[in-house]
């Protein structure tokens, strides 16, 4: 079996999710990790040399991360090659000429177990196949991007709010706020706890479609679905359309006034209380508890 | 300039979805079907370069049954300007590739600029016909934008990424797919229902495509049921945070 994990970079490092998955693949059979070089190289350009080392090379089953860029050039390769594609996979195994995946669909309000014949392409997301402390550092091979004429990268512009934190589709850990934070000056409290925890920020669509918070942060349908270790929904009511996006992690703590809240239908632990008073009291919990006292 | 929306209809977004006692589909029954909500921001986008440019042209596309062509109508209705219906026997049963090769044969026939696609349908969440048809035409492709910009010998296409956007120059054909942007997609206006009304849809037939890949449902489920939460109800708020913190550490192993 010939496994290939197209890898991404972020700030001259192995993303995660490519050392995750090259330490999968290593348990399904022999792995090639291939990286193509250059920055913003588009899914086209970067497709087409995977696609021509593909003909010689004959993997019989491609992985990449879950990340905008992962599935914009793991889609387009199942298209070069015309093989089977599945998105988002969160476990997958192989039994005989076929592969069986585990992804969401109906944003994440079922579960499915899909098979298709090999050769096939998955994107994977984070944290699907967590990487065991120590792990060694895959050996990668870097390619040049192929031609793709017709788009080119113009420029970067990043969004304000956004320095410094784990993107939310990688992160172990979330602190989300709804409509009961009241506006967007709470966020200065909820990053105060994702600083202590090292959490990503989420939000609730109401709160990105008033404008609180940038879209990119918004969990649920139409947004993120996530399935981090620990998510924290504050002042969340718990729309079907959010819940759907959250319902798979691990731990959740909801911390509403409204006791009827359908967010703590889905709690592991959860505070009928004032989220004001909560914030500032359970950051300095997590303080002391992180310090081990 | 014409733009192309390549649209699915899929469960509405409110519905509770059931699994079939089969475990291969979902219970149609009393299902509200319509346009899968990333293809709507790709409408409202497309609108939008048509309200600034009103000599646009913007025309949508399905691949479905019959009840598709109330997707389309709801299109017309918001103010797309002609509609095609991609059907036929077997139409159900293509498989992703097939559907963007039928797609294909259309975008040679309607002749776009470009073609926005959602970046995902909301029932099957793969994002694969964007990426796939682009292929097929050979064309560039740009994944989750947000927004569309006329630009010096170009197009100027946003894509939401980590951190940011990236701003990418299409030259020639392209294909986007389409993320949830700050404007909300339009609501139909009356006089666009009653436009839509009277509408013809052209049929496309879905025979003799290429479709190599198919794609077993072995098992569909709802996830794991939740609940039997520890809730702390009544009581000091701050000190139940003081007694969490322990709990997740201790008990829970999060932090």
């Amino acid at each position: 079996m010939k496994i290939w994990v197209i890898a991404e970079q972020k700030d001259g490092e192995l993303r995660r999710v490519s050392k995750e998955l090259a330490a999968k693949a290593a348990t399904l059979g022999d792995v090639t990790v291939l990286r193509v070089t250059g920055e913003r190289v588009s899914a086209a350009a970067a497709a087409a040399a995977l696609a021509e080392r593909a003909t010689s090379d004959a993997p019989d089953l491609i992985l990449a991360g879950a990340t905008p860029t992962g599935r914009d050039v793991a889609s387009r390769l199942a298209a070069k090659l015309k093989r089977a594609y599945l998105s988002e996979c969160t476990d997958l195994s192989i039994d005989g000429g076929s592969l069986e995946v585990s992804r969401g669909m109906y944003a994440g309000k079922v579960r499915a177990r899909i098979r298709a014949a090999l050769p096939a392409v998955c994107s994977v997301r984070p944290n699907a196949f967590p990487l065991a402390d120590g792990a060694t550092e895959p050996a990668v091979t870097d390619i040049a991007a192929g031609a793709a004429p017709g788009l080119e990268f113009v420029r970067f512009e990043p969004t304000a709010s956004s320095g410094g934190r784990v993107p939310l589709s990688e992160a172990r850990v979330i602190v989300s706020g709804g409509r009961g934070l009241k506006g967007p000056e709470s966020w200065s409290q909820v990053e105060a706890l994702a600083d202590v925890l090292g959490a990503a920020l989420g939000a609730s669509r109401a709160v990105t479609d008033a404008g609180w918070r940038p879209n990119e942060e918004q969990v649920g349908q139409t947004g993120k679905t996530v399935t981090p270790d620990l998510y924290i929904a504050l002042g969340i009511s718990g729309a079907i359309q959010h819940l759907a996006g959250m319902t798979s992690s691990k731990v959740i703590v909801a911390v509403n006034k409204d006791p009827d809240a359908d967010i703590f239908k889905v709690a592991d632990y959860g505070i009928v209380g004032d989220v004001f008073e909560f914030l500032p009291a359970f950051t300095d919990a997590v303080t002391q508890v992180k310090r081990g006292s | 300039m014409r733009l192309l929306i390549c649209i699915k209809q899929v469960p509405d977004s409110t519905t509770r979805v059931k699994v079939a006692p089969d475990g291969k589909a979902i219970v149609t029954d009393g299902v509200t079907w319509s346009i899968s909500p990333y293809d709507e921001y790709a409408i409202e986008l497309a609108l939008e370069q048509k309200d600034t440019a009103p000599d646009t042209v913007v025309s949508v596309i399905s691949v479905g049954g019959p009840r598709t062509k109330d997707a389309l109508r709801q299109a017309l209705a918001m103010g797309c300007d002609d509609a095609t219906l991609i059907t036929g026997e077997g139409v159900d049963a293509l498989g992703p590739l097939g559907i963007a090769n039928a797609l294909k044969l259309a975008v040679d026939d309607l002749t776009p600029d470009l073609v926005l696609c959602g970046k995902q349908a909301s029932d099957d969440d793969q994002g694969f016909i964007g990426p796939a048809l682009a292929e097929a035409l050979g064309w560039p492709h740009v994944g989750q934008i947000t927004k569309l910009a006329p630009a010096a010998g170009g197009t100027e296409i946003f894509k939401e990424t980590e951190g940011g956007h990236e701003v990418w120059k299409a030259t020639g054909g392209v294909v986007v797919t389409v993320q949830k942007s700050p404007k909300e997609p339009r609501y139909p206006s009356l006089p666009g229902i009653m436009k839509a009304k009277k509408k013809e849809i052209p049929e496309r037939p879905v025979a003799g495509v290429d479709d190599p890949v198919k794609l077993e449902i072995v098992k569909l489920e709802p996830p794991p049921a939740r609940g039997g939460g520890k809730i702390f109800k009544d009581g000091d708020t701050k000190s139940h945070a003081a007694e969490l913190a322990k709990l997740l550490r201790d008990e829970a192993k999060v932090l």
